[in-house]
C-alpha cells in the first residue's frame, strides 16, 4: 500500500512554477479569445471530453470511441475552422498585449453619432445598412466594397446612404471611431420565417449575424423603419434610446464606466481563477494519481570517475526500478529520462561498495520511485596497468605410443597484457588454447592461439595473440 | 717507530675491514648454482629418467629434480607446485657443499590433469626457476 504524502513534500518549487506558468499560458489564451466563437467552440469541446470521460466510465464503449476521436482530433479542427481568429488575434496585437496586457472592450465608436444618424436617415426614409463588428473577423463574410477608414459623422453616413451615391446600396462596417469599408456586400439569410415586409436589407443583415457577433443595423428604405439584427435575434427599433442601450450593450458601453471597467476587471479575475483551478486540477490528476506501478531496468550510470581509475567489474549493470505515478505519464517513460548514477568521485582501488537510493535515480516529474533492485551495488575500480607474462603451453591427450614430448621452444614466451593492476597481479601465466599432443609428429613446429582468462584482461597492442612452438619428441624409457 | 705505527694501522684496518664485510654478509645469501632443473617420471643412479613437458596421469607420480653445482654452506630451497596457478604442495629440501641434487615427488590423482608450473625458489625466497608442464590423460 502506498503511503499518503504530506503536501509539502508531494509539491515540490518546480511544481508551483509548474502550475502557475500553465495557468497564466490558459489564462492568456482566454484574455485573448474571448468573445469570440473560438471560445465557445473550445467549450463544446471541452463538453465533449467530459462527455466522453462519463461515458468511458458508464462503459459505453463506442461512444466513448467516438468522443475520444473527437477530442483528438479538436486542436486540429479549432486550428482550421479559427485559423482566420486566430491569426488576427495574434497579427493584430503587439507582445506585451499578447503577454500581460488586456484588450478593453471597444469604447471608442462615438454610439451618439450613430443613434442620431441612424434616426436621420430614418426620417428621411434612406435604406441603410450598418455593420458594427463584435470580436470576430468578419472580413471573410463580407464580399465587395470600397475601404475607406473615415471619421463617422452624421453627415457622412447621410451622404454614403444618399440614393445618388453609387455605394449606397452596400453595408458600411464601422470599427472604433471610423467607417472602414462602404459598399459591402453581405450574404443572405435562407430562413424561410421572416415576416414578408423583410426585405432584401433585413436578410443580407440576418446573413451576416447568423454566422458572426457582429451587430447590424437596417434602416427600411420603404417604411424607415429601424431594426437591430444580432444572432438570430430581430428587435424592432421605435426610440433613440432603445437603439443607444443596444449599441452600448454590444460595445459594452456600461452606463458607468467605472462600473464597467469593475465588471470586467471582476470578469477577468475569475477567469484567472478558474483558468488556475483548471491546471491545478489537470496537474493533480496527471502526477499525483500513483495508480500505475511499472518496472523498468536502467543500466547504471558512473559519474566523476578519477581520470587514472578504470571499472573493472560490477556486481550489476542494471537497476530494476518499481515505479509508480499517473497511467498516462507512466506510459509515457522514455528510457533516456530515466538514469541511475552513481558518483565515483570518492571510489578507491579496489572493490568499492554503494547503497543506492532515490538520491541516485532521475526521475520525470511525477513519477515517484517505490523500490529498487538490488540495493547495493559493488564497483570494482582500479588503475589500467600492463604486465609481461609468461605463456605455457596447455598440453592434453596422450602422446603418441612410446613416445615423450622432450622439450618445447616458445616464440614469443611471454606476452605483455594491459588490464586492472590488481588483476594483472593475480596472473603469472598466459595459456595456450588446448594442444593434443597425440595429434604432434616426432618434432615440428605448430601455431596456436592464447586463451585470455580473464577477459577484462588484454593483450596489449603490438603484441601476437598467436605463438609458434617448437618441438622434440623422444623415445620414451620404459620404467 | 713510524714504521710500526704504519704497520700496525694497515694491520687494524685489514682486520676491521674484514670484520665489517662479514657483518655485512647475509649468512643466508649465496648466489647458487642451479645446474639442471627438470620434471621427470623417475630418478635412477641420481640422473632423471623421462624428462619432459607432458606426464601421463597413469605413472601415479611425477618428480622435480634439481641438481646444484657450487654450493658454499648448506642451505635449503623450495619446490613450489602449482596446479593451474594454485599453490598445491610446498617442499623445502636441503642443500650441502660442494654439490648436491635433490628432488621432490607427488603423487598424482585423477583431477590433477591440466597445466602446472613448479617454482625452484632459494632461501631468501627468490625465484631460481620456473618449470612448466601438463598432467595429460
Amino acid at each position: 500500500m502506498i503511503p499518503i504524502e504530506p503536501l509539502t513534500t508531494m509539491i515540490r518549487w518546480q511544481d508551483i512554477i509548474d502550475i502557475l506558468l500553465n495557468a497564466y499560458i490558459l489564462f492568456r489564451l482566454y484574455v485573448l479569445f474571448r468573445g469570440t466563437q473560438v471560445m465557445r467552440v473550445v467549450a463544446g469541446l471541452a463538453f465533449l471530453w467530459l462527455f466522453q470521460l462519463v461515458a468511458s466510465q458508464m462503459g459505453l464503449v463506442v461512444t466513448s470511441w467516438v468522443m475520444q476521436g473527437i477530442a483528438a482530433v479538436a486542436a486540429l479542427i479549432i486550428i482550421i475552422v479559427f485559423r482566420n481568429e486566430i491569426r488576427n488575434v495574434l497579427q493584430a496585437q503587439n507582445m506585451r498585449a499578447i503577454l500581460w496586457g488586456f484588450p478593453r472592450k471597444n469604447t471608442l465608436t462615438p454610439v451618439d453619432i450613430l443613434t442620431e444618424s441612424v434616426s436621420e436617415l430614418s426620417r428621411g426614409r434612406i435604406g441603410a445598412l450598418i455593420i458594427i463588428p463584435g470580436k470576430e473577423d468578419i472580413k471573410d463574410k463580407v464580399q465587395g466594397g470600397v475601404e475607406w477608414h473615415g471619421l463617422i459623422s452624421k453627415e457622412m453616413l447621410l451622404s454614403i446612404f444618399w440614393n445618388g451615391n453609387p455605394v449606397h446600396d452596400g453595408a458600411v462596417v464601422i470599427e472604433g471611431r471610423r467607417i472602414t469599408r462602404v459598399g459591402t456586400i453581405l450574404p443572405l439569410s435562407l430562413r424561410q420565417d421572416l415576416p414578408e415586409r423583410f426585405g432584401t436589407r433585413h436578410r443580407a443583415a440576418l446573413g451576416l449575424t447568423q454566422n458572426s457577433d457582429a451587430m447590424v443595423i437596417v434602416v427600411s428604405e420603404e417604411t424607415g423603419n429601424i431594426i437591430l439584427a444580432k444572432g438570430n435575434e430581430i428587435i424592432d427599433i421605435h426610440d433613440g434610446q432603445v437603439l443607444r442601450h443596444n449599441l452600448r450593450r454590444h460595445l459594452g458601453i456600461g452606463q458607468d464606466s467605472v462600473k464597467g471597467v469593475k465588471r470586467e476587471s471582476l470578469e477577468l479575475a475569475a477567469a484567472g481563477l478558474v483558468c488556475l483551478l483548471c491546471i491545478i486540477a489537470v496537474w493533480f490528476s496527471f502526477t499525483k494519481a500513483m495508480d500505475t506501478l511499472r518496472v523498468i531496468e536502467v543500466p547504471v550510470e558512473f559519474t566523476n570517475r578519477k581520470a587514472d581509475l578504470d571499472i573493472f567489474g560490477t556486481s550489476a549493470s542494471n537497476i530494476r526500478l518499481y515505479l509508480i505515478g499517473a497511467g498516462p505519464l507512466i506510459k509515457h517513460i522514455q528510457s533516456d529520462q530515466v538514469k541511475v548514477s552513481i558518483d565515483l568521485s570518492q571510489a578507491e582501488i579496489g572493490t568499492n561498495t554503494f547503497n543506492l537510493s532515490a538520491k541516485n535515480i532521475s526521475l520525470p516529474p511525477g513519477i515517484r520511485l517505490n523500490r529498487m533492485e538490488p540495493v547495493v551495488l559493488t564497483v570494482s575500480v582500479d588503475k589500467l596497468s600492463s604486465k609481461r607474462i609468461p605463456i605455457q603451453v596447455d598440453w592434453v591427450g596422450s602422446p603418441p605410443a612410446g613416445m615423450r614430448l622432450e622439450s618445447a621452444v616458445l616464440s614469443p614466451s611471454t606476452i605483455r597484457m594491459v588490464g586492472a593492476s590488481r588483476q594483472l597481479e593475480a596472473i603469472d601465466t598466459i595459456y595456450t588454447e588446448p594442444v593434443d599432443i597425440g595429434k604432434l609428429s616426432s618434432s615440428g613446429t605448430f601455431h596456436t592461439k592464447l586463451l585470455l582468462e580473464p577477459a577484462s584482461a588484454q593483450i596489449a597492442d603490438g603484441e601476437a595473440d598467436r605463438i609458434e612452438v617448437t618441438y622434440i619428441m623422444r623415445e620414451r624409457t620404459p620404467l | 717507530m713510524y714504521f710500526r705505527l704504519v704497520c700496525t694501522g694497515i694491520l687494524l684496518l685489514a682486520v676491521m675491514g674484514t670484520f665489517s664485510s662479514g657483518f655485512a654478509q647475509n649468512p643466508q645469501k649465496q648466489v647458487l648454482s642451479l645446474e639442471q632443473a627438470v620434471v621427470c617420471e623417475d630418478i635412477e643412479d641420481f640422473r632423471p629418467v623421462n624428462p619432459g613437458l607432458a606426464f601421463s596421469i597413469e605413472n601415479g607420480s611425477i618428480i622435480c629434480f634439481t641438481r646444484f653445482a657450487v654450493i658454499s654452506r648448506e642451505t635449503f630451497i623450495w619446490h613450489r607446485w602449482y596446479r593451474k596457478g594454485e599453490l598445491v604442495a610446498e617442499k623445502q629440501l636441503v642443500l650441502k657443499p660442494p654439490q648436491w641434487s635433490t628432488y621432490s615427488l607427488i603423487q598424482l590423482r585423477e583431477f590433477d590433469k591440466g597445466p602446472w608450473r613448479i617454482d625452484i625458489v632459494d632461501a631468501n625466497d627468490q625465484v631460481l626457476t620456473t618449470l612448466r608442464f601438463s598432467v595429460i590423460e
